[in-house]
Parts: C-alpha cells; structure tokens; sequence
C-alpha cells in the first residue's frame, strides 16, 4: 500500500470509529437544545467545537453525523453494486432488446446532472432517510451497469467462459460462477469511487433543503443552518464541512489505490 | 459526416423527449399534483374547480398528450408561482448561467491544464507534490462548503468580495472558482497523466533526437496527443458542472437556471420544473455532441473512422 492509501485509511477509520462510538464517545445528546448556552465559541471543556443557535453541542452533532452520513453511503453503495450490478450482468450477457432499452434508460439518466436528477426523485418520492437513499441509488445505479455490462461483454468472450460453455454448465453457472468473479473487481472500484459521492451528494441535498430535515443532525442540514449565523459564528459552518470533506478525502485515496491496484484503465 | 451530425441531433431530440416523459411520469404517478400546489386550509370544491381548469381530471394520456403537444410549441405552461410561462422564466435565466459556468472552464483551462503539464514535466519535484495534493484536496472538499469558507473569509472577514447576487466582475470571482474547483482538480490530475503517457510515446523520443527545444516537443508533440482524453472527461463534466451550478448558485444567491429550479423544486412549481428539464438535458447533449465533433479535429484518426 502507498502513502496515500494509508493516509485515507487511518481516515477512515477514525470516522467509522467515531461513527459506531458516537454514543460513548459523546456525553452530550445531539438534538437537546440549552438556552443558556446559545452560539458559545469553541475550546471549552464542556463544548470543545462550541455550540449552535439552540446551544446544542457542536462535537455530538458533527459525530452523529458521520453516523448519518456513513450510513447513508453504505446503504446507498450496497443497493446500487447489487441492482446495478445484477442489471448489467444481465444485460451484458443476454444482448436483445431487453438490454438494449436498459442502455437506452442509461443514456437518458446519464444526459441529466447526477444531483439535480437524485434531487428531482426526491422531492417525488418525499423526504426523509429511506427517501433519499431511494433517490441516490436510483440516480446512481447507471454507472454500475454500464461499467459491468462493457466488462461482461469482453469476458464472456473469452476461452475459460466458452470452455465452461462447451462443457454443459447452465446461464447462470456461467454467469455467477464464471463471469462475475472477474467483473467484481470494478464493482469494488466504481463503489469505492462512488461512495464519496453519494455522501457529498446526500449533505449537498439536505443543504438546498431536501433530503435529511433538521432537527436530525446531518452535516448537509447543519451547514445549511450555519448560513444564517456565519456574521456571528464560523465554527457552525467550519466543522461539519471539514469532517464531511475529511471523509471524502479518506474514501477517495483509498478509492484511488483500489483502482490502481485492480482495475487501472478503468474512468469514473 | 453530415449524416453523422444528423444522427447524433436525432438521438438528442430522442434522450430529451424521453427525459421529460420520465419527469412528466413520475409527477403525476407521485400522487395527486393539484393538493401539492394547494394551501393546506383549501376547501373542497375548490380543489376539484382547480382540478377541472387545469386538466388534471382527464385520463392520463390526454394529459400525456397534450403536454407533448404544447411542448413542441415550446410551451410548458404557466409558472404557478409567478404567473409566468414556464419556459420564459427558464430561458431568462440561462444567460446568468452560462456566464458562470464558461467562467469556470475559462478558469479550468487556464489553471489546470497547465498545471496538468508542469506536474507531468517535472515529475516528482516539489511543483509535482503540491500540485497533486491540491489536486486531492479540490476532489473531496465539497463546493458549496468551499463557498461558506470563501464568503467567510473574503466577505465576512476582510470585505473585499459582495456575498452575493449578479453584478459586476466582484460577484462572479467566488462562484466561478468555487464551480471550477472540483472540475478543475479532475482536470488537472487527468492532464498530467494524460501527458505522462505520451511523454513515454516513441514520437516524444524522435522529436528530442531530432534536437527540437523541449518547449516545442511538449507544446506540439505532447501536448496535442493528450488532448483527447482530457476533452472526453471536460465533455462528461461538463453535464455535472451544470449540477454543480445548482448548489453554487444557491450558495451565492446567483440568479441563474439551478436556482430557479432548486426553487421550483422546493415550491412544487412542476411546470418550471418540466421547462427546466428540458432546456438542461438539451444543453448538456448538445455539449456532448461539440465533444463528439471536437475529436475529429483534435484527432484525424477518429475523422477516419466517422
């Protein structure tokens, strides 16, 4: 593993750590407001990154929402590696004109900004944390399918799948047994490329004021409320962003040796 | 070559009346459209008068019918919010748009292109690591929180920039670099592999054995030959620099069509939504298609094959 590699590991594992600890690691509740603590400054014992507007803790909330948001990556990758993934295998091995409308849908998905098309789906589907999961993973599964439809159709092609053919082993032996294996290395790729962006993606949604509503502490809320305190209070916008761009920073170096390792030609 | 043109603008009108039947759909399959423009204290009767005049009591391919009809007049309706036509809001917004989004390419190309080139060329020098490190770090900061920080420091704190809005070349400095960062780190990162890859190139080797100056080997012998990757991902970001003008506008109050339609989104103002589609999904293929044609003259091999 490079430097960099490493670097995003420690990372990202400090933000799990402190995702799955938050409970323990937090004395404070994210969501009590306190009255008499309104806008403190941060550096104190009881409130290290400060409080907000209703003098809730600024550290609690940050943490909770790394909760929130790696949860929200994890949920949203694992649904669009599955059903993008299954589609393209399909639609890489069985060509007609099934597979054929599927690229077409692609296409279409593909001529509309990814965020503006996740947050048009979800102002459809409704607000709220099944929603927005919905809605990324129903603007983002186009890139697994067609990343994995272009492997298949080079794969099946090739003499251990013919050779398996030859030997009497049915479609989905074939397809699950010979193919998938050698697509799985850029599944793994493009999920790791993709999970910063539905997480940028998701606090970009809650910031314009979809997705995750506030009293719930998400960093795209939190830094969208932070707007009208920036005269008065920087830290309120200053920490939720930074952790949110520190995640990103972690996934993606790791994302980048992923694909230097096991799949170097392949573009996201 | 004609033909190919022609190909291409149709498989445009194509993606474009697709997306809007799949936006049209999804509005109405979403539930009954009149009650989301409706106050909540509405009687009623006048639900269903409202109901009646706006055609939503006809079945569903009438109404599919005539929105098709009237889209191709270019009419999608009147803006429930400002009593307007749809389409007009929406145009009348682009320029603001456009303004911002070729400042930030404008910007991309000027920075990152030859930031590209000097990390390739001096590979492993300083220049190179602080280059690939901003690089990293343009990548993962999100821009509308680039935006919060900028506007803290350059409005809140030293006062030199408006927060804010349209007006002279001081309004546009934020927006655009905070629209440029992430394209313009991808693009940077790109060049400089793209140009690593063909300084290996045997033609690269030529050109130095002849004895040229090595400002012309890269500047001719490099340079063009790594342009077609990196105008293949400016095209397909070039899409997703119009998604990033939704947040950056809203950031920076910029009257421009992703605010417009983050509003109408946020008001359920579906027409202006449809229109906002429409001209989005037309800009970005259309964008695609000058990509598309670009190769051939970056690229005589590519001109062979079309």
């Amino acid at each position: 593993m490079t430097f960099k590699a490493w670097l995003g590991l420690g990372v990202l594992l400090a933000v799990v750590v402190a995702a799955l600890g938050a409970p323990w690691l937090v004395p404070a509740d994210p969501v009590t407001s306190d009255f008499g603590s309104m806008l403190k400054p941060p550096g104190s014992a009881a409130h290290p990154l400060g409080t907000d507007q209703l003098g809730r803790d600024l550290l609690a909330r940050v943490i909770y929402g790394a909760r929130l948001a790696l949860f929200i990556g994890t949920c949203t990758v694992a649904v669009t590696a599955v059903a993008g993934g299954l589609l393209g295998l399909v639609a890489g091995f069985v060509e007609g004109w099934p597979s054929t409308a599927l690229m077409r849908i692609a296409d279409v998905q593909l001529s509309f900004p990814f965020i503006l098309l996740a947050m048009t789906i979800n102002v459809i589907v409704g607000l709220g944390l099944r929603n927005i999961i919905l809605s990324l993973s129903a603007a983002g599964w186009v890139v697994y399918a067609r990343v994995v439809r272009g492997e298949v159709l080079t794969v099946k092609e090739r003499d251990y799948v013919q050779a398996a053919a030859a030997l009497g082993a049915g479609r989905a032996r074939l397809l699950f047994r010979h193919v998938l294996p050698n697509v799985a290395p850029s599944i793994i790729v493009v999920a790791s490329l993709q999970f910063s962006q539905f997480i940028v993606a998701e606090a970009a949604i809650s910031f314009l004021g979809f997705g995750v509503q506030p009293p719930t502490p998400a960093w795209g809320n939190m830094l969208a409320e932070s707007r009208d305190y920036l005269y008065v209070a920087w830290w309120l916008a200053a920490f939720p962003g930074a952790a949110l761009a520190l995640t990103a920073l972690g996934v993606n170096l790791l994302g980048d040796w992923l694909r230097d390792s096991l799949d170097p030609k392949l573009r996201v | 070559m004609r033909a190919y043109v022609l190909s291409r603008l149709g498989q445009t009108v194509l993606v474009v009346a697709l997306s809007l039947t799949a936006v049209f759909g999804l509005v109405r399959l979403s539930g009954d459209p009149v009650l989301f423009f409706m106050p909540m204290d509405i009687q009623a009767k006048d639900v269903n008068e409202f109901r009646q005049r706006l055609g939503f009591n006809d079945p569903l391919l009438v109404q599919y019918g005539r929105f098709v009809g009237g889209a191709l007049r270019g009419d999608f309706g009147q803006s429930l919010r400002y009593r307007q036509s749809a389409l007009g809001l929406v145009i009348e917004r682009l320029p603001a748009t456009l303004l911002l989004a070729s400042t930030a390419v404008l910007l991309t190309l000027v920075v990152a292109v030859p930031l590209g080139v000097i990390s390739a060329v001096r590979r492993n020098t300083a220049v190179d690591h602080a280059a690939t490190v901003a690089t990293v770090l343009g990548q993962a900061v999100p821009g509308f929180w680039l935006g919060l920080m900028l506007i803290y420091l350059f409005s809140v704190q030293l006062r030199w920039l408006p927060t804010g809005g349209r007006g002279g070349l001081a309004h546009l400095v934020m927006p655009s670099i905070v629209l440029a960062a992430f394209f313009a780190a991808r693009v940077a990162r790109l060049t400089r592999s793209a140009v690593l890859e063909s300084l290996g190139e045997d033609y690269v080797l030529t050109a130095r054995a002849k004895g040229l100056a090595e400002t012309r080997v890269i500047a001719k012998h490099t340079l063009r030959n790594s342009a077609v990757p990196i105008v293949t991902l400016a095209g397909l970001e070039i899409g997703q620099l119009l998604g990033g003008a939704v947040i950056t506008e809203t950031v920076f109050a910029w009257p421009g069509l992703g605010r417009l339609t983050v509003q109408a989104l946020l008001n359920r103002d579906f027409p202006v939504v449809l229109a906002a589609v429409f001209v989005i999904s037309t800009t970005y293929t259309l964008i695609n298609l000058a990509v598309d044609l670009l190769y051939g003259w970056l690229d005589p091999r590519v001109r062979l094959r079309a």
